[in-house]
């Protein structure tokens, strides 16, 4: 354990109170540990069958459970091995194998097969948490997941499918994805929990004390306070240059600036667009931008009479000032974006055919009277009470005024928010979604697909079931596009999808997520990537 | 008859403490802030939210639930906190000894600044500093308490580098240190390891110090108030007729008499930092007790909600029961 | 005027009228003999004017947007500078007044009565209606106020009315305790007994001669709890229950402002600086008072 060296200390009088002083106190980060400050509220488990949010996503997938497959970080459309060294397809297209390393060990040093492979698959299914749905939406079931996932010798995983899925999608949809990790099976069965007569799988137990192949393992975790990962020496891939991994959980942006400019941090995730501004002056800093495959959106909802008319949405859309908020709002934080699929996603418009909307209160104005509202309405919005939201939706509303229409704002705590979406209980709801691998796919099977729209059918999950909307040439479409292997061919379909989404569809994308990251300039190699950060990769 | 009133005491300390988690548990149910969305997020189909809204038991009758909890709860098991996936019992474990850690020294503080101040206020009544004590008193309670801590890192943090950041202990130290009780001050002393004794002084000296300002309004002003009181009293006239000097009377007579009073607001006051300290704690990054409670709420956590309700319930109720014992003990006019 | 200041001031009364007036005018002449008391007179007397004509003194509405002149610094064009959505920030806090000011009188008017009420009823009877009164406050009291706020406003719905009425329900047991203390003190006093021998009812006795003794405390106390009962309001509309946006309530722009602290500190230190000017005079002013109201306060 090196520590710095404490100098003498002297008490001194501050205008407040008594303050304890210390010397010169140039505090600095150990050398061989990376510090980093983020928001770690949303954390909740580092089970990769559970894990739904970004916090435990990002400290988990490739840091702490390497995947079977890995994005090219270059171009996240194509596939790199890395747990798995090779796959094959069958001629037929429902068989794909997936070939393991040899050398795959976890942290205890004892070697993980294709059967904790398959294990850790099949209990994602078992378990049915946020996870499941990643396999399920390629036909895998619960029922099923003991013949659809086998391995047949120790390095050798087999799946069999419902469909002939283009490979490089399923790779990307589910190889790539935080349930495709290797968890401990032996750990899992003996430390698993019955209730009710369902054992968890391990879950009460990895929930905080992941066993898993990767480069590094949780060493610590205080609740809302501090995350601390060890490196493991036995990890299949290039050795981690830094030992340990250190977050903690920092919520405000200014203690985050000070923190780092300060030098008692390496990296800081979580800064206002007000601090990066005055960070960018510093050269002893380096902001990061990613372009994240995440939107935000006006969702409306169609049981609305009034929302459920086309040129009424249509008439929305003109009234937000894309490029406005993206230079000042959203600086730092989105740029904008009107299509259903984020630019970098496999099939997605570029950036001038994905946003043709202006700022235009005439047309919205002439929509309007076109669609018989001549003078306005009033309608209701709901929002978090979070971050940019209540900026943007002042915005807005202050812009339909403009025309005649009163939007009413409704602040909320994100749950409620969320609550309110899926019960399809707003009229507009201000919110955002991520999609979860780069292909046109992941959004348009939630954004677009809608399967059943009636409010009993409880689609909660697809955000587009939320705002009642359903067109069926759209939804075939999409089953055609998932299931053709011409890349040429599938990114035909997929324009004329986003397209028609974007005049047509029952939500008003405005602005694609930036995801800014400072840090110091001695952090050197630090991998960011739309999906996973490599947090193994980075030097100082 | 000793024994009857310690029982009838209790009674009610019981009818209190069950009034208090029922009414948290029924409020807390009627909020329409989702607990099973702080689990599964936004993504998830109705399936997994079916699943987990069963395993948490939100498909049963309510006074079922609650009925369950209070009994899981005599057995000492205060289940498991959804919003961090921890046991509740091991994150107030935690998140409690910080805060008092953080209180007690802030207490400390606004008693040490307080209090002299507002006897010396009642004193010189009328006078500049009357005017000052009663001032600063008000601006120190008035100022956005986010703001005051962000401005004290920028000045005492960053520009003169008197104390350190954000945080319980620099993260050179974060292992360094075995909880023994939690409280880092004492878990370092136990261990003698002054460095990190030092270190955890140098983070906590500056929110204190911001959490203590409002505390220490609130007592220099009602010390004024009471002292005021005492002083217009005709036994102090008597008193300084006998021939006894200003400062002796003070501090014999209305000070003495003033003790019970203030002790009772110096308690309460304690009490109100442990829940009212969630922005100082939020600026500091300080993983505490409001926080925690706080962000509970938020996610609709019940289990986490409650337990925290109790601990400030048992906390307030035994403050109010001594002060209401002072008040009939040494009061006389109560008898 | 001569004649007035005679007749208000005259040793001799010759009516009950002229007794009344008298006190309320000599209690007015020590008022004003103190300065801080004065000041903050000055200054609130400054916010309800600023409440009553906000529309004319604020040189623009309280929602004008413009993204092009976001997060300017205080000039002569825009005094206090302006929000992150280009909106003079010197015209929200003059419209934000109105909001501030009624949340703070409603909470007061509809708290203290109860508490009053609550306090010296539990005093005076003791026994088992002091016991249940008491442990129905104990449960306020204890409650953690955000939660209880939280609740209510969940229960009857966001906007500015119910946070009223939720602030009013966390603020009352406080006051409740006090009176209960204050009354404990002198129920048993001579004048007391006096008045229930002369066969006075207790509701007579408590209105007319308890509660009179309890004001000045709960004054004082309300008056110290209204810069906590603006933060509550803020606190709630942080949380999305208090007053929605685009309506400028103070502790709302401050809560909004705090992402820009660092690069454009007059977004919350403006208002901060507003609430702070504000709680602090209802403190002056509050202990004025008292000075004032106190029967057992020395001359």
């Amino acid at each position: 354990m090196n520590r710095p060296a404490r100098s003498f200390r002297l008490p001194a009088f501050a205008a407040l109170a008594l303050v304890a002083a210390s010397g010169a106190a140039q505090a600095a980060t150990p050398r061989d540990a990376l510090v980093m400050a983020w928001n770690l509220d949303a954390l909740i488990t580092f089970d990769p069958a559970q894990i739904g949010e970004v916090n435990g996503n990002d400290i988990i997938v490739g840091n702490v459970c390497s995947t079977l497959v890995n994005y090219d970080p270059k171009d996240v459309s194509h596939m790199l091995p890395s747990a798995a060294e090779s796959w094959s397809v069958s001629p037929d297209g429902l068989t794909l194998t997936l070939k393991l390393r040899a050398d795959l060990k976890f942290p205890d040093g004892h070697a993980a097969t294709a059967a904790d492979a398959a294990w850790s698959l099949q209990r994602v299914l078992q378990l049915g948490f946020f996870g499941a749905a990643t396999l399920t939406q390629w036909g895998f079931t619960k029922d099923h997941a003991l013949e659809q996932i086998r391995a047949t010798d120790d390095h050798t995983l087999v799946l069999t499918l419902d469909k002939p899925y283009p490979v490089d999608l399923l790779l990307s949809a589910i190889f790539a994805q935080n349930v495709a990790t290797i968890l401990d099976r032996d750990a899992g069965t003996k430390n698993a929990k019955t209730t009710e007569g369902r054992s968890d799988y391990g879950n009460a137990f990895f929930k905080t004390a992941p066993i898993c192949v990767g480069p590094y393992h949780v060493s610590r975790w205080d609740a809302n306070d501090v995350v601390v990962l060890e490196r493991n020496d036995i990890y299949f891939g290039p050795k981690p240059k830094m030992r340990r991994i250190i977050l903690r959980h920092v919520p405000e942006s200014s203690a985050e600036r000070l923190l780092l400019e300060k030098g008692d941090i390496d990296i800081a995730r979580l800064l206002s667009p007000e601090d990066l501004k005055a960070l960018e002056a510093n050269k002893d800093i380096h902001i990061e931008q990613t372009l994240m495959q995440s939107l935000s959106y006006v969702a409306m909802n169609t049981d609305d009479p009034i929302l459920a008319n086309p040129k009424v949405r249509e008439a929305l859309r003109y009234l937000i000032d894309y490029d406005g908020l993206a230079k000042t709002v959203l600086q730092y934080q989105g740029q904008p974006r009107a299509s259903l699929v984020p630019e970098g996603a496999f099939a997605a418009l570029d950036h001038t055919e994905g946003e043709p909307f202006t700022l235009d209160l005439a047309k919205a104005k002439q929509l309007i009277t076109e669609a018989g509202y001549p003078d306005g309405f009033s309608k209701k919005m709901i929002l978090s009470a979070n971050s940019t939201s209540p900026a943007i939706a002042q915005h807005i509303a202050s812009n339909a005024a403009k025309i005649g229409i009163k939007i009413d704002l409704e602040q909320m705590a994100d749950s409620n928010l969320f609550t309110r979406g899926r019960n399809r209980d707003f009229q507009l709801q201000l919110v955002g979604w991520g999609a979860t691998y780069p292909d046109a796919d992941s959004m348009v099977s939630r954004h677009a697909t809608n399967p059943d729209k009636r409010t009993e059918a409880k689609l909660t999950g697809y955000p587009v079931w939320r705002t009642g909307w359903q067109n069926l040439d759209i939804n075939a479409k999409a089953d055609a596009a998932r299931l053709e292997r011409d890349p040429a061919r599938r990114t035909a379909i997929y324009r004329d999808i986003q397209i028609f989404m974007m005049h047509n569809g029952p939500i008003a994308y405005f602005a694609q997520t930036i995801r800014p990251i400072a840090w110091r300039t001695m952090v050197k190699d630090f991998s960011v990537g739309p999906f996973t950060v490599d947090y193994g990769s980075a030097s100082k | 008859m000793r024994l009857s009133r310690v029982a009838r005491g209790a009674g009610s300390v019981l009818a209190t403490m069950l009034g208090l988690l029922a009414l948290t548990f029924f409020m807390g149910r009627m909020l329409p802030n989702d607990p099973v969305i702080a689990v599964i997020g936004d993504h998830a189909d109705q399936a997994t939210y079916d699943m987990v809204y069963h395993q948490l038991g939100l498909d049963k009758p309510l006074t079922t639930q609650f009925l369950l909890y209070l009994g899981a709860m005599l057995r000492g098991d205060f289940g498991n906190a959804l919003f961090t996936g921890h046991r509740v019992a091991s994150d107030l474990a935690r998140a409690f000894p910080a805060t008092i850690e953080l209180a007690t020294i802030a207490i400390v503080i606004g008693v040490g600044l307080g209090v002299p101040l507002g006897v010396a206020a009642a004193v010189f009544r009328n006078s500049p500093i009357d005017y000052l004590a009663r001032c600063l008193g008000l601006i120190g309670a008035s100022a956005p308490t986010f703001w005051l801590g962000i401005m004290g890192l920028m000045v005492f943090y960053a520009s003169l580098g008197w104390v350190a950041g954000p945080g319980r202990l620099d993260v050179s130290f974060i292992d360094s240190i075995e909880p023994h009780t939690g409280f880092l001050l004492i878990d370092a002393l136990i261990e003698g390891d002054m460095d990190v004794f030092w270190n955890a002084v140098d983070h906590i000296i500056l929110p204190a110090s911001i959490l203590a300002a409002g505390s220490m309004a609130t007592i220099s002003r009602l010390t004024r108030s009471f002292m005021l009181e005492q002083l217009s009293q005709e036994y102090i006239v008597t008193a300084r007729a006998k021939g006894l000097s200003k400062w002796a009377v003070i501090r014999r007579h209305a000070f003495r008499n003033i003790l019970v009073q203030l002790v009772t607001i110096i308690a309460l006051a304690y009490a109100f930092l442990l829940e009212g300290a969630v922005l100082t704690e939020t600026v500091f990054a300080w993983p505490g007790f409001g926080r925690y409670l706080t962000a509970g709420l938020l996610a609709g956590d019940m289990n986490a909600v409650l337990a925290c309700v109790l601990i400030v319930g048992v906390i307030f109720i035994g403050l109010n029961m001594v002060a209401d014992l002072l008040y009939t003990w040494l009061d006389p006019r109560t008898r | 005027m001569s004649g007035m200041h005679a007749w208000l001031t005259a040793t001799e009364t010759t009516s009950k009228r002229q007794a009344h007036l008298q006190t309320w005018y000599l209690a007015w002449l020590r008022l004003r003999a103190n300065p801080l008391t004065l000041f903050g007179m000055a200054v609130l007397a400054g916010l309800i004017l600023t409440a009553i004509l906000a529309p004319w003194i604020a040189p623009a509405g309280f929602d004008d947007q413009s993204l092009t002149h976001r997060l300017l610094p205080p000039s002569a064009a825009n005094w206090f500078g302006t929000d992150d959505l280009g909106r003079d920030i010197f015209s929200r806090l003059v419209h934000g007044a109105r909001i501030t000011l009624m949340i703070a009188a409603l909470v007061a008017v509809i708290a203290a009565p109860i508490g009053l009420l609550v306090g010296t009823a539990a005093g005076y009877f003791g026994g088992w209606v002091d016991a249940v009164l008491m442990r129905i406050n104990d449960i306020f009291l204890s409650f953690p106020g955000l939660i209880l706020a939280l609740g209510f406003v969940a229960a009857l719905g966001p906007g500015i009315r119910n946070t009223i009425i939720a602030i009013a329900l966390t603020a009352w047991p406080s006051i409740a305790r006090l009176a209960r203390a204050e009354t404990l003190t002198i129920r048993h006093s001579d004048y007391i007994a006096a008045v229930r021998i002369q066969g006075a009812s207790s509701l007579r006795i408590i209105t007319r001669h308890i509660m009179p003794m309890c004001l000045p405390s709960v004054i004082v106390r309300i008056t110290l709890n209204m810069a906590g009962i603006i933060l509550t309001a803020a606190g709630l509309g942080f949380l999305g229950l208090g007053a929605q946006p685009p309506m400028p309530e103070w502790g709302a722009m401050l809560s909004a402002g705090r992402s820009h602290i660092s690069g454009a500190w007059w977004l919350s230190t403006v208002p901060g600086i507003a609430i702070l000017l504000t709680s602090l005079a209802f403190n002056l002013v509050g202990d004025g008072l008292r000075d004032v109201l106190d029967p057992r306060s020395g001359r």
